[in-house]
Parts: structure tokens; sequence; C-alpha cells
């Protein structure tokens, strides 16, 4: 790494890596539970298992996206970190914040956590993904905020890239989507309404610019192509999913009891969000067809075209699929939703994440590439992990349209429970995928640890 | 050289004119309207009989009216590239202000058709038909907006003489992006406005 | 010399496809005007677009002298825009 700042991207990064395996271990415990209803209660129920596995996600995800932050900023704006102190005080206040919320999931009745930690005085709790104790969310809008001074004041006295402008945007955006979730209007559809400015103009808003320029420093690292081909690139991916984004999330406005215009206009711009997911991936395969360098560290290459094709397959394809209002009228809120929402996590956020773990990670500890074996392990890993997850999906899939069809098209649909008894053995082979899913992790986990020749930093 | 010279204006040119990234941003522009406007044909075809009652309230010299003014303003646009590439900055200029100020009676007749459609109660969720002639119209006046905040940018530098008859790049962009801007009204008028 | 005969060629070309642009529009709104429907008048009015993209396109955004590659997107985008539209107003005429 070029300047010594660059280190305290390892803490996050190795947090990360520990949070998601948590993420997993929860993950297996619910694929259980779909088909073994009672496994672990009381001690765990599924919605706790599903609080803990999805809020541990977006928690390493955020591990990850700052670490990369941290890794990517001062080399593009070639100077120091503003505050190295700082980035490691906040990297321990989020941690301990986010251990004691999963602690508090488990450990106390949910009523009970929200009346210890002040939901009376601004209710906060009780929606998806955004079950954060009041004190969590005022502790991730500090550490936020402290993170972008940080990094802006580091941008501000450095050169201006590209790269670091979309990420910082993709940043700045990400902390100020997130003051959403303090806004829980009493009225449900506007509820509803607002809680998707969080995550949709999160997931598929700043998110994407994040994964845009994480993806552009790894490529233009390993390949050597021209900054200036590569921001280019990045600047019309960029634009697209704004444009197609932005009004986009008008497909999650269909029948929640906004206006029916909502069907036509998050359809017709939704439908065009695969678009710059396709354009990632062209533009990792084109940057690495005209590479000008051999970079030894072929892991990392291989999880950033990785990324590209899982992105597209995940976000743009299977979403794609329910994302018309005609359509999604059936699969809402079915196992299709559920198959989408794994891929496209997975094939985005976690493999953009992975990848710039995957190329960071041996610079931090001393050299540019690990070694052959090490490198050969964590391909093992990828692969593990991503062809589990495939099938993860594709059983996932086929279990949604056998419930969509008996449960909602057929002329004689069948009760909820009765369709989840005979989609079961789904359940069944998608938990056997997540097994494997978890072998794979822990295969990418030993190839930290696998010694060998590894190749020095030159130049 | 001559020889080059001959050569270089039989021979066609190979890329569009302008920057190769807005060409991708006109594509993707094309692509949101193209769908936006079958979109609105399919609607139209469920309820024809709505669809044509429902047009009667539009106003068409309005949209026509708009039609020349874009037509014109794009004419304007070409007379634009025309001057720069003869290196004339000051002319590209004027016949830039020229197109802006067209855009400018564009923002102000669309202003007046909303102003007195609302003022007659109508809204997106009136019917389909107008929910999709309110869309469409706003949805192409925010391009309207966006093209003549380019076309400034690039008049305000041709002025200060940041383009000259080497380098007029910018001056290209603009006016591509301009120019889709007219080629959407110039199916959307008939379309919406006419056909029944 | 051969630049400004150029030149003028073209500032000529580019005031004539402004005024046949202006005539075509003049057309679609006299039969506007008319209040004529139906097959015919649909096809006549969507096809006066389609030239009119032509032109536009063609000539104002230069096209016409650029790689097959472009001239090809645009055609496919008028022909299949319009052309899909059309054919569906036309399939829903009684």
């Amino acid at each position: 790494m070029q300047y010594k700042s660059q280190a305290v991207a390892k803490p996050y990064f190795i947090a990360a890596i520990g949070l998601f395996v948590g993420q997993i271990l929860f993950g297996l415990i619910m694929g259980l539970q779909y088909v073994v209803g009672d496994f672990l209660f009381p001690e765990i129920p599924f919605n706790v298992a599903r609080m803990v596995h999805t809020n541990l996600l977006i928690v390493w995800l955020l591990f990850g996206f700052m670490g990369a932050a941290y890794y990517i900023i001062p080399e593009e704006s070639e100077t120091e970190l503003f505050s190295p102190k700082l980035a490691l005080i906040l990297f321990w206040i989020f941690l301990a914040a986010g251990v004691l919320t999963i602690l508090g999931y488990l450990l106390v009745p949910y009523a009970t956590l929200a009346a210890m930690t002040g939901n009376n005085i601004l209710p906060t709790m009780g929606r998806e993904f955004l079950e954060q104790p009041l004190i969590t969310k005022l502790g991730i809008v500090v550490v936020a905020l402290a993170f972008l001074f940080n990094l802006t004041m580091t941008m501000l006295k450095g050169r201006k890239t590209s790269i670091s402008l979309v990420l910082m945007l993709g940043l700045w955006g990400l902390a100020v989507f997130f003051l959403f979730s303090f806004y829980d209007p009493a009225n449900l559809v506007l509820d509803k309404f607002y809680w998707w400015w969080v995550v949709h103009m999160w997931v598929e808003g700043v998110w994407e610019l994040i994964l845009g320029a994480l993806l552009s420093f790894v490529l233009i690292k390993v390949t050597g192509v021209d900054r200036e081909v590569i921001e280019k690139w990045l600047y019309v991916i960029v634009a697209m999913s704004l444009i197609t984004g932005i009004i986009g999330t008008g497909h999650h406005y269909y029948w929640i009891g906004t206006p029916a215009y909502w069907q036509w206009w998050g359809s017709i711009f939704s439908a065009m969000e695969p678009i710059p997911f396709f354009m990632m991936t062209v533009f990792a395969f084109n940057m690495v067809n005209r590479r000008r360098r051999d970079h030894p560290n072929k892991v990392a290459t291989l999880w950033a075209l990785g990324t590209g094709v899982m992105a597209f397959l995940g976000a743009g394809v299977w979403g794609f699929l329910h994302t018309l209002a005609p359509i999604n009228y059936y699969t809402h809120g079915t196992q299709i939703t559920a198959a989408h929402g794994h891929l496209a996590f997975y094939g985005a956020y976690v493999m953009v994440v992975l990848t710039m773990i995957s190329y960071a990670m041996p610079l931090l500890r001393g050299r540019i590439a690990n070694s052959n074996k090490s490198q050969v392990t964590e391909m093992w890993g990828f692969w593990l992990m991503t062809i589990a997850m495939v099938f993860i999906t594709l059983f996932l899939t086929a279990a949604g349209i056998l419930q969509v069809y008996l449960q909602r098209v057929s002329d004689t649909p069948l009760p909820f429970m009765v369709v989840q008894q005979k989609i079961a053995l789904f359940y069944w082979l998608r938990e056997a995928a997540g097994v494997i899913f978890f072998a794979g992790l822990v295969t990418y986990l030993a190839s930290f640890f696998v010694k060998g020749e590894t190749k020095a930093i030159t130049a | 050289m001559a020889q080059l010279g001959v050569a270089s204006v039989s021979f066609k040119a190979e890329n569009p004119p302008g920057d190769l990234a807005i060409w991708f941003f006109i594509f993707a522009e094309l692509l949101v309207f193209g769908v936006f406007f079958i979109a609105y044909a399919v609607a139209r075809s469920h309820d024809v009989a709505l669809f044509d009652q429902s047009q009667l309230l539009l106003n068409r010299t309005a949209g026509g009216a708009n039609t020349v003014v874009l037509i014109t303003s794009s004419y304007f646009v070409v007379r634009a590239v025309a001057a720069i590439r003869r290196g004339d900055a000051q002319r590209c200029s004027g016949w830039l202000l020229g197109a802006i100020g067209l855009g400018a009676v564009f923002v102000v007749i669309k202003l007046a058709e909303f102003h007195a459609k609302f003022a007659a109660g109508i809204t997106l969720s009136t019917n389909t038909f107008f929910m999709f002639y309110l869309s469409l119209t706003f949805f192409h006046f925010m391009h309207v907006v966006m093209g003549m905040v380019i076309l400034t940018a690039v008049a305000f530098k041709a002025r200060r003489g940041g383009y000259s008859a080497e380098d007029y790049t910018g001056v290209e962009t603009g006016a591509s992006y301009w120019h889709m801007v007219d080629l959407v009204w110039i199916i959307l008028f008939p379309l919406v406005y006419v056909v029944h | 010399m051969r630049k400004n005969a150029q030149t003028a060629h073209r500032l000529r070309s580019s005031a004539g496809i402004w005024l046949l642009l202006l005539a075509l529009t003049g057309m679609t709104i006299s039969i506007g005007e008319t209040g004529l429907g139906g097959a015919w008048v649909i096809g006549l009015v969507m096809g006066i677009a389609a030239l009119k993209g032509y032109l536009v396109s063609g000539f104002f955004m230069r096209l016409r002298r650029t790689r097959l590659l472009w001239r090809l997107l645009m055609l496919g985008w008028l022909i299949g825009v319009v052309g899909t539209v059309t054919t569906v107003c036309l399939t829903a005429v009684k």
C-alpha cells in the first residue's frame, strides 16, 4: 500500500468477515427452521434469527465499505488519511454498537429491548431491516458522519478523481438516506413509502455508486488500463443507475396504497435498472481483455469479473423477472422475492466487498499478492460460494413459482401454510446448498492462513 | 494535404458528433421514452373511447406550436455548430442563445398548458390518458430544461473563446442532446395530441 | 474555397430540411384540425412522425454520415418504436 494510514482498513475488513460468518450461521439456522419449525425454539425464534441474519449482513457490508473507503481515498487523493486515530476509534464504537445490538436481539425480548433503549422517545423500531434500537441508529449516524468527515477532509487536501468523487457521493448518499430510518409516519401507506427511501435508495441507488467506484478502483489496479477510459465508463454507469433507479423506486409502490400511476412509472423505469449492471459486466470484461499488465493477484481479478456477472444476474435479471406490475401482482412477497434478494445482495455487494478485500488485504499484509496456494484456496472459496448461491437462488425460484401458482394463480388457490408444506422439498434443497455455501466460506477463511511463497511488492 | 482534404470530404465520419458518452445517454433516453410510448399505445388500445374522449381536452394548438418551436430551435443549433466549424465562436454563441430562447418559449407554453389542466382539476389520477399525458410531457419537459442548461453552458463557453474550429466537440455534444429532445417531441406530439 | 462552398451547401440543405420539417408539422396539425381518425389517418400521421424523426436524426444529428452501427441503432429505434406504436394503435381500430 502506498500510504501508511491505509492500514486502518485492515481491522474493518477483519470485522466484516467475522460478521459475515455470523450472518451465514444464522442463515443456516433459519433455513432449517423453514422445514423443522421449532428448531431452536424458544431460545432463538425465527423472527429473531431473521433480524440477526439481515442486520449482520448490512453491518458487515458497511464495515466492508468503510474499509474499502479508508483504503481507496488516501491512494486516490495521494495523501495520508486525515485522522487514522479517528478511524480506529470509530471502528471500535461501531463494532461495539453492532455486537451489543445483536446481543440485544438474542438475549432480550424485543418489546423489552424497545423499552430499555428509549423507543418511546422517538419510535424507530419494528420495521424490517430497521429493527435497531434508537441509540444504535443514532450511533450509526454519528459514526457515519465522523467517517465521512475524515474522508472528506482527506479528499479536500489532495487530488480529486472520478473514483473518489463517485465513492464519496455514494457514501454521503448512504448517510443521508439512512436518516429516513428515523421517520416513521403513523399512516401505514406513508410508513412504507418512506421505508423504501432507505432500502431502495440504498441498494438500488447510492450503493450502486459505491459498487461502481470499488470495482473501477480494483480494475484500474489489476489491469493497468488507462484511468480515463475507466472513469468515462464509471460516469455513464452511475448516470444510468440514477436515471433508472430513482423513479424506479416506484416498483415498490404498486400495492401499498399509493396512486395507480406508480404501477406505470415503476414498471417503465425499473425495467431498465438492469442496464447499468449489464454495462458493469461488459465494462469489467472489456477492461480485463485490454489489460496492460498481468497482475499477480489473479483471484482479485476473478472476484471483480464475478461481481459483474453475478450482480447482473441477481440484481438485473432476477430483479427484472418480477419488476413489472402485472407480474409483481402475483409474485409479491413470495419466494421469488427471496430468490432475487439473495442473489442480488450476494452478487453485487458481498462480492464487491470480497473483491476489495481480495485485492487490498495482501497489500495490507505486505505483499502484492498471496501465494499461489493461497490464491487457489481462495478461488475454491469463490466458486463454492458462488455456485452454492446460484443453487440457493434456483431452488427458491422453483419454490416461488410453485408458490405463486398454487397460492395465487390457480383456479383453486390453496392457503399459505398448505402451499408451504408442498414446497418443502425445495427448502431442504436450499438448506443443502446453504451448507455448501458455508463450506465455501470456511474455505475462503482458510485461504487467509495458507502459507507459501508470496510475491513481493515491486515499484 | 489537399489530397487528404479531398479524401476527408467524401469519406464518412466514423463516430457520431460530440462525445461518445453522450450518445450512450441519448440512446438510453430514447429507450426510456420508447418504452413509455409503447406503454401509452398499449394502454390506449385497452380503452380507445376514453383516450379519444380525453384527448379532445388537449390544447393541440399549444402542442403544434411547441413542435414548431423545437424544430426551429434544432435548426438554430445546427447553425450554431456550422458556425463554430468555421471558427466563428460569437455567431455560434448567438445561434445557441436563439435556440435557448426558443426553448424558453416551449417552457412557457408548456407551463401554461399544465396550469390550464390543473386549474380544470385534472391530475395524474384523473384517468389513464391524463396519467400518460402528464407523465410523458412532464418527463419530456424536464429534458427540455436539462437541454437548455447544457446549451447555456456551451454558449457561454463559446462566447469566452472555449471552442475553435479545431476543437468544438463540446458544442456537438450539447447539440446532439438537444436534437434528441426535439426528436422525442416529434413522436410525442402526433401520438398523444393527434392520433385517434 | 472548397470549405466555403461545402459550408454554403450544408447551410442551404439544413435550411431546406428545416422547412420540410415545418411543412410536415403543418400537415400533421391540419390533419388534427380536421378531426379525422381511423386507420389511414393514424398510419399517415405516425408515418410523417417517423419521417420527421429520420430527417432530424439523419441530417440535424448528422447520423447519415456515421458508421453503420449508429444509423442502424437510430433506424431500429424509429422503426421499432413508431412501428410498434402504430401497429398497436391500428389493431385497436374497430
